[in-house]
């Protein structure tokens, strides 16, 4: 499974991202995001997680999802984020962080 | 009333945001002109904007009679308590004691300097200009690193104290993060593309001038910097946006560099952000501070003077960076006059980041 995602806006308006293929990890890393990815419905989410309510410096996620023949994409405002989707888009803000660490090591 | 409103329903397509993607003078063609299918979502989506704009009124009035006479603070501080649930726990409220919790007492002090501003600057009750109670939630969610406005109160994150501090440790942020609230009030600039990008330069623009006022600097003496002091020691950079350089404020390994533009030739182009909203607020940021700083003296008597205006009176929401040009230079002309300097220093601002008036 290969994902895609970008944490975007906020108040300070840092751009965030890492892409991750599951081959590349460790079992128990792997089946934990196959786990988030299920979870989370991904595949049946609509596209566009649109929040109607006024706002500002709300932080807008933008997942890609890529299993065997599934291949989803997804624009999420924060504030639209359903609950079963929060921990996968929780633990891929994690990567993202970990990603830019090793980058400077 | 609005200068360049003609249409009195055109509030109401802004009060739900789905909805606010056709203006209802379109709608209202489309029910009467539309095949069929058209015809009933465009019925649908007029009933539900003017339901929508029926509920306002109704709060509206609501909010009126509980308001308290003009010019009273009511501040109410929370505590998340590391939740994500809002708005959390009392935990100090208008003239009550000091906390021992520091982000409590810059939340309540960030937002009695705001409403001061607002109040004896420009004569403003409040965001909604009624009197509007001033609720902050602090401790929002773990090591959240990010303060916002959802609408109805301000939420401040601690931060991971690796990269950020608590959000309420800058007093700009507060009074960035109030001004959504007072944007949301007049103009109603859609937070997206350009007019997203002039909603959150509003932001900036009202919160570095409570920073300001709240330090008695001037134009010339003060740093034009959004968020110093948020960034974590250890980080490089002195803050997160620049209004006089923008581009210039932090260049990290882990956080890269700044990416906001000063002029219209670096505009940038991303689907991030909602159309880079804090990215591209940079150019009018900076004609903000090119106008202030040929004024000269504290910025918010007139620079600031002829932005509220524009806001208040002005904007739309979906005015691009020109309409907010031509919207600070009639206000500039309404206030100081024809061939006044404070007109020519409002088109010289523009002028420098690229945008003709």
């Amino acid at each position: 499974m290969k994902i895609d995602f970008t944490r975007s806006g906020g108040f300070a308006g840092m751009r965030s991202a890492v892409a991750i293929d599951t081959e590349n990890l460790p079992s128990t890393e792997s089946e934990r995001l196959h786990r988030l990815v299920e979870e989370a419905g991904f595949f049946d989410l609509p596209a566009a997680l649109k929040s109607t309510a006024p706002g500002g410096d709300r932080f807008q996620y933008r997942v890609k999802v890529e299993e065997g023949t599934r291949r989803k994409e997804i624009v999420a405002d924060e504030a639209a984020v359903p609950e079963r989707l929060r921990p996968l888009l929780d633990y891929l803000t994690g990567w993202a962080r970990a990603s830019q660490k090793r980058k400077t090591v | 009333m609005k200068e360049v409103d003609t249409d009195s329903n055109s509030h109401a397509a802004c009060i739900c945001p789905i909805y606010c993607i056709v203006p209802p003078h379109i709608l209202k063609r489309i029910a009467e002109h539309g095949n069929a299918n058209q015809k009933s979502w465009a019925f649908r989506t007029l009933a539900i904007s003017e339901q929508a704009r029926g509920q306002r009124q109704a709060v509206g009035l609501i909010a009126a009679l509980a308001t308290t006479s003009t010019g009273t603070k009511r501040r109410t501080v929370y505590d998340a308590r590391n939740s994500s649930r809002l708005p959390g726990t009392i935990v100090r409220a208008e003239g009550g004691p000091k906390s021992k919790d520091p982000a409590v007492n810059e939340a309540y002090l960030g937002a009695g300097t705001t409403y001061d501003l607002y109040y004896k600057v420009f004569g403003r009750n409040s965001i909604d200009e009624r009197g509007m109670r001033l609720d902050s939630t602090v401790h929002y969610g773990r090591d959240y690193d990010n303060a916002f406005w959802n609408g109805q109160q301000m939420v401040y994150g601690d931060g991971d104290g690796e990269l950020f501090n608590r959000f309420t440790i800058a007093i700009d942020v507060i009074g960035h993060e109030l001004t959504h609230g007072v944007t949301q009030y007049e103009a109603g600039l859609e937070y997206e593309d350009q007019p997203g990008a002039l909603n959150e330069s509003m932001s900036d623009v009202f919160g570095s001038l409570v920073k300001q006022y709240r330090r008695r600097q001037t134009a010339k003496n003060a740093d034009w910097l959004i968020g110093k002091g948020l960034l974590a020691s250890g980080v490089k950079g002195k803050a997160l946006r620049s209004m006089k350089e923008p581009g210039t404020a932090y260049d990290d390994d882990l956080l890269g560099k700044d990416p906001q533009p000063g002029h219209m030739k670096d505009y940038v182009k991303t689907h991030d952000d909602n159309g880079g909203v804090h990215i591209n607020s940079g150019i009018p940021n900076r004609a903000f501070y090119e106008t202030a700083i040929r004024l000269g003296g504290y910025a918010w008597q007139k620079a600031g003077q002829i932005w509220y205006v524009a806001l208040r009176d002005k904007l739309r929401p979906t005015s691009q960076f020109k309409d907010a040009a031509k919207a600070t230079w009639m206000a500039a002309r309404e206030l100081y006059g024809n061939g006044s300097l404070e007109l020519k220093a409002v088109q010289q601002g523009w002028s420098e980041v690229g945008i003709k008036v």
